[in-house]
């Protein structure tokens, strides 16, 4: 299998406590690969290992076709940027950028600067770094940091960027911007990349594909959507934060779609759903986003496609920034996201009746 | 004066000899103890640490019974390669050198330890090998933690007392020539002694820590 990105196969490595089982997974060229998923979970020695700093009991590393899984990292080609973003602090902008022009050519005598500078300040111009290029790093603002991590990785040009999680310890506006900086880095380089991160956000907004990991080994890989919207388990569903997970049994509706009952209540399920689960007893997935309310004085929107209509008991609410969740008894427990300024307009108070609408294909079952 | 003079010459010279030993050896142990985890790296720390715990005259018979004329070490040294721990500046080393050297080896570990090892990743990933890594990112990113460790070191051996009057009396370094003219001439010759002996080891002690600072300034700046 010859990919111009990059290709794990069968990596098994034992590392202390933390063990990697069989880990396979592809990045295409200027694809976008994200690894999700809990602390331990494997995801930054994978990394590590691809960048080489473990040697793998077993399997094979192949970037652009070649294999790399013996060579030291630092004949790998590959760009690595972590938390705060790695830069030397004992050197300025302009010498971490020119560090890896550097290494490139042996010997390097001390004091000696055999650096083409022209080459260094084309980066930072390139990145609009070029005022800082005197500046040591303890005085730079997270975004320029970024700047210079990028601008450092790039002077090598390597064939694949691995991020471990850069973004961890930034505040929330400060993180978007620089996540989308780094998208369009990314977009604009076309190099494939991988970015390890628990956040769903980052995954989100980053990810051409998602790979979920637990316990060192690989859970799940799609799209942002499949992974989202169609866990393959229920830990998956858990970890990306589906916050309605029912138990339920498969029933027997007449008519298209399949049946399932939630304490007594029936809901319809995508037909599709019925392949992947052959027992009786199932776990429904409900996003809490995708869970519609209707008081009864509100303009009704009319909804494409099948929907369930229930009714609810509005138990509480609680405000979480511009979206706020409502618990409700619908003769199970089922909580529902909504704009927060909603609350009022549609008086969502406790003890109060509401309709509840779920689409159809929103519902997502899960063998129990 | 000639055996004042002598005295503080043998004092200086075993001194540096030992911050040399201690630096060429105690970096490197450093660096495993800071960056390696092994089986019996607790019980090495602790070894390293016992000068810190022993009174100095207890470490110095403890020498002499490893180093001296008929000591497991200080017999077949003598024998095989004619090196004497007795009567020798090698024997003043010895002493200076089992109660200094924790000094570098402790402080260059907290200096290693400080350097985040993700930095030495992204070197090696920059395309710097091993060695350069470690000569480029790690070493400048300790030096201050590393000339500490020289520092107090040198400084430890040049005032060493308790070990070094046990293993060997003669020749005499400074602190025991001082002690020796206390014992037969008085406080008055014995003061004397002292204060020079006071004087050269601030001078150096502050020429050494000028030097560690300037160098962590070009380090910076570089």
């Amino acid at each position: 299998m010859t990919s111009p990105g990059l290709a794990v196969e069968n990596l098994s490595l034992r590392l202390g406590a933390c063990r990697l089982r069989n880990v396979t997974l592809d990045v295409g060229a200027g694809e976008i690969l994200v690894i999700l998923g809990p602390n331990g979970a494997g995801k930054s020695v994978t990394l590590e290992t691809i960048a080489g700093f473990h040697r793998p009991d077993a399997g094979r590393i192949l970037i652009r076709g070649r294999d790399v899984t013996g060579v030291p990292p630092e004949r790998r080609n590959v760009g690595f940027l972590f938390q705060n973003f790695g830069l030397f602090p004992h050197l300025t902008v302009a010498e971490n950028v020119a560090f890896g022009l550097r290494s490139r050519r042996a010997p390097i005598v001390s004091g000696h600067r055999s650096t083409p500078s022209s080459d260094v300040a084309e980066l930072l111009a390139q990145f609009g770094i070029a005022h800082l290029a005197k500046r040591h790093p303890h005085a730079l603002s997270p975004g320029e940091k970024q700047r210079v991590a990028f601008a450092r990785a790039l002077a090598t040009n390597p064939d694949l960027f691995l991020f471990d999680e850069p973004f961890s310890a930034l505040d929330a506006p400060t993180r978007e911007r620089l996540r989308n900086e780094l998208h369009a880095f990314l977009r604009r380089t076309r190099k494939p990349a991988i970015f390890v991160t628990h956040d769903h956000t980052d995954a989100e907004a980053l990810a051409d594909k998602i790979l979920v990991m637990n316990q060192g080994e690989v859970i799940q890989c799609g799209t942002a959507s499949d992974i989202f919207r169609t866990p393959a388990n229920a830990f998956v569903a858990e970890f990306v934060g589906i916050e309605n997970i029912l138990a339920g049994q498969i029933t027997d509706i007449p008519g298209a779609s399949l049946g399932v009952a939630v304490a007594g209540k029936l809901l319809c399920a995508p037909a599709n759903e019925i392949a992947e689960c052959d027992r009786k007893d199932v776990q429904v997935c409900i996003r809490a986003d995708e869970v519609r309310l209707y008081s009864a004085t509100a303009p009704r929107v009319t909804s494409l496609g099948a929907t369930n209509r229930l009714d609810g008991l509005i138990v509480a609410t609680s405000r979480l920034g511009a979206l706020s969740k409502v618990e409700l008894d619908c003769g199970f427990p089922l909580h529902a996201y909504v704009m927060t300024r909603q609350v009022q307009e549609m008086k969502l108070v406790p003890r109060s009746r509401i309709e509840v609408e779920i689409a159809v294909d929103s519902i997502h079952l899960l063998p129990h | 004066m000639l055996d004042v003079r002598q005295a503080l010459a043998l004092s200086l010279e075993a001194a540096f000899l030992t911050t040399v030993i201690a630096a060429l050896a105690g970096v490197p142990l450093a660096y495993l103890l800071a960056r390696i985890s092994f089986p019996g790296k607790a019980v090495i720390a602790a070894i390293i640490d016992i000068p810190l715990a022993v009174p100095h005259t207890i470490v110095g018979i403890a020498l002499l019974m490893v180093f001296g004329r008929e000591g497991i070490l200080g017999k077949p040294a003598d024998a095989l390669l004619g090196l004497k721990f007795w009567g020798t500046i090698a024997g003043v080393v010895v002493g200076m050198l089992f109660v200094a050297a924790p000094y570098t080896v402790n402080a260059a570990r907290i200096g290693f330890e400080a350097v985040d090892p993700r930095l030495e990743k992204v070197a090696r990933t920059l395309g710097m090998g091993p060695w350069g890594t470690l000569l480029y990112v790690t070493l400048p990113l300790s030096w201050r933690g590393i000339m500490t460790g020289v520092t107090l070191t040198y400084a430890r051996s040049i005032s060493e007392f308790g070990a070094v009057v046990i293993l060997v009396y003669y020749p005499m370094t400074a602190p025991v020539q001082v002690y020796d003219l206390f014992l037969r001439f008085g406080l008055r010759d014995a003061a004397a002694v002292a204060v020079l002996l006071l004087i050269v080891s601030l001078a150096l002690f502050i020429l050494l820590r000028y030097v560690a600072s300037g160098r962590v300034h070009t380090g910076g700046g570089r």
